[in-house]
């Protein structure tokens, strides 16, 4: 099944497609609930290879391999979660694998996918980054990691990723609630929607088939949410349908509400990319089989989990409201649009955050009248239950998608994947912190962010915690509120405030400043903001706002978010206005749901908390590791950050053959390296919040835990040090014996990495190839990547090192040339044979010709073995040497004549210094003049000269080389009676200078000719 | 190991504990001094480790009461470290001590005075000697000895505290000369530029104000730096003020300064008496110099030969091996001395087949071209002069001091 919906998939839905990464990065998450980092990471990369695969149209198998791994890393993570999550999960993978064929979908959406998915998964994690910091203080943290991606800059990526989210969510969703298979669906979304989903399915459904996943998913989640919360039999009945377990279903639910404001913004990217193909494909198999968007949903899940290391759990919650975004879409897209859009950066933080609360509650509410309420809830008071309910789904929901990924072989972007990876790891980490009871103090410390990011927030928090926002500032919102006419004033007003309270908040003056006198700011202009809207969905507007992100990048990276930015608004939603006019409707109905359902999502939310509480155990809470302050700049900081690394990974990903990427021990060092530099990153920013602060050192502590636990259950997730390195050690495939080096970003793939005995035919037939030094340059170097790959070190390996420094050395190639050596010292030092004594000597030559240290010298030598002192190139070195000390030039030309292996060819290298030495002292010492042929002969211009001295014998050649030598150095030259060249030595002597060489080449490495470079490339 | 009662123990223990706390109200150096040195084998200290092995639980001793505690940071590690010690493990010795050492450094900077500047030396002095020994048994054990690193980027810290103005100063240098003696053995001397520099370039405090003991050791080590960069004129200088202030009782550390000084002295044209050779034990130069005295380039070669190992080691063959071309001026010298006894008009012609003649003698053979080219070097190099006349293979040598001296400057290069 999995195989089969993996190949349809790759041409058809992004959705599917991602439903499926998700589903990989759960199923390598297996330990998901409990939060085994490692192990998701690797389950990750390999569903980016797979993705890989799947977008360039060839459909890997390996993918399928990962799913029995996957599924039972999953088992065991349930385990470790609280039992009655364990068998929800259970349930669950079973679920997921066959909904998993529904992924599917529509092939178009592949290509679509790919494309959009690393812009989209970018501005998701920012996105989720945002949301997840304001709720949860530790959010911010790990999302700063990600936000890097630029994602943040661009708001159109950021829609889109909104709306992949969404998309993923859904299916998660959908898995949970029953994959439902439309009827569950339905009723689910019946509950739900009531408002919300009708409108969007008709409408959007028309326009956007992402629409349509989005709505799905919202309308699954509440339904899995409210499941949970409320009605535990309900789930149970789910289940016996659906096969899901009610916790994960639950989790999964909560997460995408979480995800609302990605989805909004994303949303529209995602119509707008899929476009044509999209929405035909899509349309059937939404209506029909809600599974697509299932999967998509999952996908998104496991992108967000990649870009959270640290705040894993955050990005599955990310994931999760993906599909709310579709219901809350309608009012936090506006005001979250607005500021996304505005700021692009800024925005897009607050946004998040507001919808993501939002989604929470919707996801708690699970009924209908909540699905309003999470619409407005994003901006409000979601934010504080949100970081509870946001932990459970989170969790839930990677565990999910890791299933899914196994059945399913997601065409993931290499990037997503990556960052799915990353997500993983910390959110591992997070989990564990949360299981420790942090929920709690994580409540607590999530309620106040929420505050700061949005007024339409604040104003959901007073509902939920009186505490928070000052009343004279909830009476200034409402009384703001009030003055709008329509629902896109509404929105409009929202965002405006958000702005406002984020401001206040940022500078302090939240809880001094008199709301009550605090004049009520101009009503902005209601098309504005719906052509804001629209924009976000609108595909065009999105495209230019990518191009433009790396501009607005660099200012964001040290700006304070903007406050406010609607003036760029206008024309991004000219463009999509017309098309997207259908979108405000169900819009506005969404917002008065989200009315309704904002108490009622309150109260639902601290149900859920106390439930899950009690239930902690079951619970695989993510804690959110950092808390982040909503402030646009560290989360812009973070942004950025990520951004680099997403791309690295991006590109790895890319490259990375199969399963084994996720496992490679150097993929995992690196990321641990990444994430703790990014944990660096964040305490500057935590600093404004003591709570956040605890959190994350808890959070990393209980991750560090998590991952020892996971370790049992899953060998790949193990800690770096208690790697048993032998089982990861790649044993090649490829028979292959020509292969082009590419520098390994990723895990290798062992169906790229020749082994053992192919290796040796490589060697041999470069040594023997007719082709140039690039190419066996090139061929070496893959021939030593393999090698070292495989951990392979005997003879084999000295051999190939030895081959490759020895060309190097005969083309003057330095660089290439110490790698080889020093190399080669370690193997020696091992004890492998070789030509030990060649490479002494030459290491001996390098060091006194080249490097001129004295002390190395020193110690080079006094290293000397009494052997290597009676070895002939080792002598011939230590020749060499003390004609170069002495400026013995006449003993140096003759070394150099005789000159063992490829001394020569390290001694090429001075031999112009020399030689300009050897003729100022000439110049200086003899008088009058001295016969050019004799320099000629006794500085090695003569080549066929035997080295008879004081013979006569000279080569014309070289005489006439030395004649042209010595003119570009300045010398004088004049010719006495008998017609024999002079030099003329006392002018010469002050006038001798050493000339620029004339290959020199910017790039300093004239062996790098631009023709060579070119026909490299192209090979 | 004496049997210990544990009353005994006891005893010892709190005895040790009183002076110590004695000494540090009292502001008494000299014997916290004697109370740090773990690695001196003083007795009172190996009563105090056996005592440490029988009664195990001195840190509630320490702990217990308020005289004590304050000093707990101290003392606990330090006890770890005696007790290891004296068991022989010396890596953990080495550890404990280091954590001792670290809470000494905290108390001594809050010390206004400069009266722990004793017991600081005797911290800096046990980190390197610890260090060592435990890199030792590291390495015996197949590990990679780290430890003294480790105490190297210790006493960077302690010098930190040192080397600001004030009465500590004076201390800095006993410091950075044992992070010479750390840095040198571990064969990172670029490490000594950023102290050197600090000490150099601080116009605060005159260098001639730091205590002898540690200028001297200063210049022998900053001298040793200059000769790798060889650098012979100021390597001559700190070698010599080394050798001008140190103690003539310590002769092994004369032996020291003159391993180094007398290879400088010869290549900037000084060569020292045999007496001195003798005195100090460093006959392996008697040949050098001997082969300088006679330009005899094969007995030069040959003693270098023989002890090529020492001089690499030490670090001075390359220094000795560019005698050589004075070994050539010395040789042409005396041809030229003895062509002037047979035909003083014709002396300043130096036939050069004549030279390799006398190189024959010595048995190195080298063939006219070569020895052309050591001739023009040797032109080149302002070590003979006059000029050499290509077609003729004829030396003419200035008639004005032809061979001039070094005088104290090193040969051109």
């Amino acid at each position: 099944m999995m195989n089969q919906g993996a190949e349809t998939l790759a041409t058809v839905d992004p959705s599917s497609l991602e439903n499926r990464y998700v589903i990989n990065g759960q199923g390598q998450a297996s330990s998901y609930p409990p939060s085994a980092a490692g192990s998701e990471a690797l389950s990750w990369t390999t569903h980016r290879v797979d993705n890989s695969s799947t977008e360039n149209g060839i459909p890997s198998n390996s993918t399928y391999n990962y799913d029995p791994h996957m599924q039972q890393p999953a088992a065991i993570s349930s385990s470790l979660g609280s039992s009655s999550t364990q068998q929800d999960y259970n349930g669950y993978t079973s679920y997921s694998n066959s909904s998993d064929p529904y992924a599917y979908g529509s092939t178009g959406y592949q290509g679509y996918y790919n494309n959009n998915y690393q812009q989209q998964t970018n501005s998701y994690q920012q996105q989720t980054n945002h949301s997840y910091s304001q709720p949860v203080g530790a959010y911010q943290n790990t999302g700063a990691p990600y936000q890097p991606l630029s994602s943040f800059q661009n708001t159109g990526s950021y829609a889109g990723s909104s709306s992949y989210t969404s998309t993923y969510y859904n299916p998660g969703d959908y898995q949970t609630a029953g994959g439902y298979p439309s009827s569950s669906y339905n009723n689910q979304t019946s509950g739900w929607n009531d408002g919300n989903y009708a409108n969007y399915t008709s409408q959007q459904y028309a326009n956007y088939t992402p629409d349509t996943n989005a709505v799905y998913s919202s309308g699954t989640a509440p339904a899995t949410s409210v499941n949970y919360q409320q009605h535990y039999k309900q789930w149970a009945d789910y289940y016996s349908q659906t096969e899901v377990s009610c916790a994960p279903g639950t989790e999964n639910i909560a997460v995408n509400s979480t995800s609302n404001f990605g989805t909004s913004t994303g949303y529209p990217t995602f119509n707008s990319q899929p476009h044509p193909p999209y929405n035909q494909s899509w349309r059937p198999e939404s209506v029909p089989s809600e599974v697509p968007p299932v999967q998509s949903g999952s996908v998104v899940s496991g992108a967000y989990d990649g870009y959270w290391k640290h705040g894993a759990p955050t990005a599955q919650i990310h994931n999760t409201s993906p599909a709310q975004p579709h219901f809350q879409k309608p009012l936090e897209q506006k005001s979250s649009y607005d500021s996304f859009q505005d700021q692009q950066k800024t925005a897009c933080p607050q946004g998040p955050s507001l919808q993501y609360p939002a989604s929470h509650q919707v996801s708690h509410l699970s009924q209908s009248p909540q699905v309003p309420h999470l619409s407005q809830l994003p901006q409000v008071p979601q934010l504080n239950p949100v970081p509870q309910t946001y932990q459970s789904p989170v969790q839930t929901a990677p565990s999910l998608d890791t299933r899914r990924v196994n059945k399913l072989q997601i065409p993931t972007n290499p990037r997503i994947a990556s960052n799915l990876t990353f997500g993983i790891t910390k959110t591992d980490k997070d989990s564990s912190t949360i299981s420790a009871a942090a929920k709690p103090a994580y409540v607590s410390v999530s309620l106040p962010k929420p505050n700061e990011k949005t007024p339409s927030s604040t104003g959901a928090d007073s509902m939920l915690k009186p505490g928070m926002f000052p009343k004279s500032l909830r009476g200034y919102v409402e009384r703001a509120l009030a003055r709008c006419k329509d629902e896109t004033q509404m929105m409009a007003c929202q965002a405006t405030m958000k702005d406002m309270i984020t401001k206040a908040t940022a500078d302090g003056t939240l809880y001094t400043r008199d709301w009550d006198i605090e004049p009520l700011f101009p009503l902005p202009n209601s098309d504005d903001d719906n052509k804001e809207i629209l924009q976000g969905t609108t595909p065009i507007s999105i495209l230019p706002k990518f191009k433009r992100s790396p501009n607005r990048r660099s200012k964001s990276r040290w700006e304070p978010l903007p406050d406010e930015k609607p003036i760029e608004k206008p024309a991004y939603a000219n463009n999509n206005a017309l098309k997207y006019a259908g979108w405000m409707h169900a819009n506005e109905k969404d917002r008065k749901t989200l009315n309704f359902g904002s108490k009622d999502n309150n109260s639902n939310n601290t149900k859920f908390l106390s439930l899950e509480q009690k239930g902690a155990s079951k619970i695989i809470q993510r804690p959110v590791k950092k808390q982040r302050h909503s402030d646009g700049l560290g989360a812009v900081e973070n942004g950025d950050a990520s951004s680099d690394s997403d791309k690295e990974q991006g590109l790895t990903a890319y490259y990375a053959g199969a399963s084994a990427l996720a496992n490679s021990p150097e993929e995992r060092r690196r990321r641990e390296s990444r994430s703790k530099r990014f944990e660096k990153g964040q305490g500057h920013r935590t600093e404004t919040n003591h709570h956040k602060a605890k959190n994350s050192g808890a959070g990393n502590l209980y991750a560090r835990r998590a991952m020892i636990s996971k370790n049992f259950e899953d060998g790949a997730s193990r800690a770096v040090e208690d790697m048993d390195w032998d089982t990861l050690t790649v044993k090649g495939t490829c028979q292959e014996i020509e292969k082009r080096y590419l520098r390994l970003t990723s895990a290798p793939d062992p169906s790229s990495v020749r082994p053992e005995e192919v290796l040796e035919k490589a060697l041999l037939m470069v040594q023997n190839s007719q082709k140039n030094y690039l190419y066996k340059c090139d061929q070496l170097k893959s021939i030593r990547q393999d090698l070292t790959v495989q951990r392979i070190r005997n003879q084999l390996t000295a051999k190939v090192y030895e081959t490759h420094a020895r060309l190097a050395l005969e083309v003057g190639d330095l660089p290439e040339y110490n790698q080889c050596q020093s190399q080669l010292k370690v193997l020696y030092a091992e004890g492998i044979e070789g030509c030990h004594m060649e490479f002494s000597a030459y290491h001996l030559l390098c060091v006194i010709l080249h490097s001129n240290n004295y002390r190395d010298l020193l110690s080079s030598m006094s290293r000397l073995s009494d052997e290597a002192k009676r070895d002939k190139a080792v002598k011939h070195a230590l020749a060499v040497r003390a004609a170069v000390t002495s400026g013995n030039y006449v003993m140096f030309f003759r070394l150099y004549k005789t000159a063992p292996n490829l001394n020569t060819c390290l001694m090429d290298l001075y031999v112009e210094k020399m030689r300009f030495k050897a003729v100022s002292c000439m110049s200086r010492s003899y008088r009058p003049t001295l016969p050019v042929s004799y320099i000629a002969q006794v500085l090695g211009f003569a080549t066929v000269v035997p080295a008879n001295e004081g013979s006569d014998e000279k080569d014309l050649d070289g005489v006439e080389e030395c004649v042209e030598w010595l003119k570009a150095h300045g010398a004088c030259l004049i010719t006495d009676n008998n017609g024999e060249i002079q030099l003329d030595t006392k002018p010469t002597s002050s006038s001798l200078y050493m000339p620029e060489p004339e290959d020199a080449v910017s790039h300093g490495d004239a062996s790098l000719a631009v023709n060579d470079f070119l026909t490299r490339t192209t090979l | 190991m004496a049997y210990v009662s544990m009353g005994e123990a006891h005893r010892r223990i709190t005895d040790y504990l009183n002076r110590f706390s004695d000494a540090v109200l009292s502001q008494d150096g000299a014997s916290l001094k004697l109370l740090l040195s773990v690695s001196s084998n003083s007795p009172s200290l190996l009563s105090l480790a056996d005592a440490l092995n029988v009664f195990q639980d001195a840190t509630r001793l320490i702990k217990h009461s308020d005289s004590y505690s304050q000093f707990a940071e101290i003392l606990v590690p330090l006890f770890r470290s005696l007790h290891n010690y004296r068991l022989g493990n010396l890596i953990d010795a080495y550890q404990a001590f280091e954590k001792s050492a670290n809470a000494f450094i905290q108390e001594f900077r809050n010390w206004d005075s400069a009266w722990a500047l004793e017991a600081l030396y005797e911290v800096a002095y046990e980190i390197r000697v610890l260090a060592e020994r435990a890199d030792r048994e590291l390495a015996s054990n197949g590990k990679s000895p780290e430890k003294l690193k480790g105490a190297g980027s210790f006493l960077m810290k302690v010098f930190g505290v040192l080397a600001g103005k004030g009465p500590k100063r004076v201390g800095a240098l006993y410091v950075t000369c044992q992070l010479f003696k750390i840095y040198f053995k571990l064969g990172t001397v670029h490490l000594c530029r950023s102290v050197i520099r600090s000490i150099e370039t601080a116009r605060i405090f005159d260098f001639e104000e730091f205590p002898k003991r540690d200028k001297v050791t200063y210049m022998y080590y900053t001298g040793r730096l200059e000769v790798f960069n060889e650098n012979f004129p100021a390597a001559d200088h700190k070698l010599s003020y080394a050798l001008k202030h140190c103690n003539p009782q310590s002769t092994a550390n004369i032996r020291m300064i003159l391993k180094y000084l007398i290879p400088v002295k010869l290549s900037i044209g000084i060569l020292p008496e045999d007496w001195l050779l003798e005195k100090y034990n460093l006959v392996e130069y008697r040949n050098v110099v001997q082969a300088l005295r006679r330009g005899d380039l094969r007995l030069l070669r040959h003693a270098l030969l023989e002890h090529e190992d020492q001089f690499l080691r030490s670090g001075v063959y390359l220094v000795l091996e560019k005698l050589e071309l004075q070994v050539y001026q010395r040789l042409i010298k005396k041809i030229y001395i003895i062509q002037k006894q047979k035909d003083p008009s014709k002396a300043h012609q130096l036939k050069l087949e004549v030279i390799v003649k006398a190189l024959k003698w010595l048995e190195m053979d080298m063939d006219v071209d070569e020895v052309e080219c050591i001739v023009a070097i040797l032109i080149y190099k302002n070590l003979v002069k006059g000029y050499f006349a290509h077609k003729s293979k004829v030396v003419v040598l200035s008639k004005q001091d032809p061979f001039p001296k070094l005088n104290g400057k090193p040969v051109n290069s």
